[in-house]
């Protein structure tokens, strides 16, 4: 009998060390636990530890990554005040603290723990992008504390959705439309409590980027996260960053899923999701012409070199409209400073484009807040009432070329004209 | 240990699927942490006389991928603080569901109850046949099982007590 990627991580890392089938009750031991600042997040946990379980150290602290990447910079006293009881328990427990790096999830990529065949965990379910790289990666949410108090976390080892990718993208449609598209396709509850498997031929010619934009936002098809059996490519990127040996997985051929779909991204075209439901699905077409006065390209999903790349090809000697607020916000800091070297922030900026440092902020409006009657383009990860400021706000999710080009319009625009070179 | 038996009304019946949570308290309180202010704001723009009408022991009926979104733990502060001792859903959404039984409070799947139930209907959840019966009106419905750690946190009271038990069982204190 066969087994998914998803069986043979969990099993590598139960009591048993050989592949479980979904439905098993295990205990797993995290090869990694991640996790970020934010109040009542990484401080409860540290305080929980502490007084309800008289734990001051965590065990192996080379297991254990944290993030800064909310609240950054900070602006008030306590933001500040908050970092440093994170920076404190860093130094004390002996992990390593990334901060100012960029949104912890792609860091986490850049910084070795997307192991090929390895099991991650975090609160957050973003994490789950690490799949793009054979990473079993689930934001398990409260259930962290588990991670920080014991070796081992109980799990039930998942049933997996397959989903098999065929046909050739257009220009101008994004790793963003194919996730939304995915959504619709397949549903908000498709892939509930399961881990979404992604292959077919269309898988090999998305970039890791790419991968890691579909499987991070994972969720929204109900799923637990989402994994990709690991390419040339994927191999490629985990030698050049992971430091220790490892063991990639791969699904059997004969493994078992609750479900296999085809999904042919041939006709597809730019996607818009329309507020205030992740699942709103609908062709950017519908929606084109709708006034937009502010637009975001950044956050864990997007906001990558190819995201900037795309953008930069729509603005380049362009100017975007008059009272518009562009914000590009690459994902990590490393990816500016590449962004940087190819000249794309200077394309960027004399573009009108407000280009900042990495922080996860203005995701969720905490910077570049809306007030009420705005409406925001946005490769933000989500799109739910109030997300980016006032409850009467508007964000309307799309690709990167999307933003730029409704950018340049101060309305939902198709970026496709624009990158075909005979822009209106 | 076993679950205690639960019997009460339906006190709400959310009809939409792929629920948004934080409707119950509106995005605009998600941040507060309080229960009685999170009770003052909860359910006003479903039945703005809920507060009255709902009684220690009630339950609430969700449909299909209840919890979807991006949930916070806001609106079941307030409901709880209300009284309510259970939600029962056709299905629940995946991060909304491991929060919730993390919190120790009792979430039940239980495909059909959309059907099997009306608003103010007494219900009856028997754990041990893993049952949902209506007495209103008569019919019952199967109930999805929990796994070990789900039980588990909810007969202890929630992750923390349970992990006390675990801790415990490794030997760790």
């Amino acid at each position: 009998m066969g087994y998914t990627i998803a069986e043979k991580i969990l099993g590598r890392t139960s009591r048993a060390g050989v592949p479980v089938p979904a439905g098993t009750e295990v205990e797993v031991k995290p090869d990694y636990v991640l996790g970020y600042d934010f109040p009542g997040y990484l401080d409860l946990i540290f305080k929980q530890m502490k007084e309800e379980f008289g734990i001051e150290r965590v065990a192996e602290p080379e297991r254990f990554a944290l993030f800064i990447d909310h609240m950054v910079p900070a602006n008030t006293p306590e933001e500040e005040e908050l970092h440093i009881v994170t920076r404190t328990w860093c130094a004390e427990n002996g992990v390593k603290l990334h901060e100012r790096e960029g949104i912890g999830h792609q860091v986490a990529a850049e910084a070795g723990y997307a192991v090929p065949g390895g099991f991650v965990v975090h609160f957050d379910g973003h994490i789950a992008q690490l799949g793009a790289f054979g990473t079993l990666a689930i934001g398990i949410h409260t259930q962290l504390l588990e991670a920080f108090v014991r070796e081992r976390i109980d799990f039930t080892v998942p049933e997996t959705t397959r989903v098999n990718l065929t046909g050739t993208l257009s220009p101008g449609v994004m790793a963003r439309d194919v996730f939304h598209h995915l959504v619709r396709v397949l549903g908000p509850r498709s892939c509930r409590f399961q881990v979404l498997e992604l292959g077919g031929t269309a898988l090999g010619a998305i970039s890791l980027e790419g991968r890691q934009t579909i499987t991070g936002l994972a969720m929204f098809t109900g799923a637990l996260t989402a994994i990709c059996n690991p390419d040339r490519l994927a191999l490629d990127y985990a030698k050049a960053h992971v430091t220790q040996p490892f063991e990639p997985q791969a699904s059997d051929a004969d493994a078992t899923y609750a479900a296999v779909h085809q999904v042919d991204l041939t006709d597809l075209a730019p996607i818009v999701v329309v507020p205030p439901n992740p699942a709103a699905t609908a062709d950017l077409a519908d929606h084109a012409g709708l006034d937009v006065q502010a637009g975001y390209l950044g956050s864990c999903a997007s906001g990558r070199l190819e995201d900037l790349r795309v953008a930069a090809a729509v603005l380049r000697g362009r100017r975007v409209a008059p009272g518009f607020q562009l914000h590009v916000v690459p994902t990590s800091q490393a990816i500016m400073a590449q962004a940087a070297r190819e000249g794309l922030l200077e394309t960027l900026i004399e573009a009108g484009a407000f280009v900042t440092s990495s922080s996860c902020d203005y995701c969720y409006g905490r910077i570049a807040t809306m007030t009420a009657g705005q409406r925001a383009v946005s490769t933000g990860t989500l799109n739910v009432t109030g997300r980016m400021g006032s409850p009467d706000s508007e964000i309307y999710l799309c690709n990167a070329a999307a933003v730029a080009a409704s950018a340049l319009e101060g309305r939902i625009a198709d970026p496709r004209p624009y990158l075909a070179g005979d822009g209106p | 240990m076993s679950l205690a038996p639960l019997r009460g009304r339906v006190a709400f019946v959310f009809e939409e699927a792929d629920f948004d949570v934080d409707q119950i308290v509106g995005v605009e309180n998600i941040r507060l942490t309080d229960p009685d202010a999170l009770a003052a704001c909860a359910m006003r723009r479903f039945d703005p006389g809920f507060a009255d009408k709902v009684a220690p022991g009630d339950v609430v009926v969700g449909a299909e991928n209840f919890g979807y979104g991006h949930p916070h733990f806001a609106p079941m502060i307030g409901l709880r603080r209300l009284g309510v001792r259970a939600v029962i859903a056709d299905s629940f959404a995946t991060g909304y569901w491991r929060e919730e039984i993390a919190e120790g409070f009792p979430q039940i799947a239980c495909p059909g109850i959309t059907g099997l139930v009306r608003r103010w209907d007494e219900i009856e959840i028997d754990w041990d046949a893993a049952e949902v019966r209506n007495l209103s009106r008569g019919g019952a419905l199967p109930t999805a099982p929990y796994s070990t750690a789900e039980r588990g946190m909810l007969q202890a009271g929630g992750l923390i007590p349970y992990l006390r038990e675990k801790l415990a069982a490794d030997g760790g204190g």
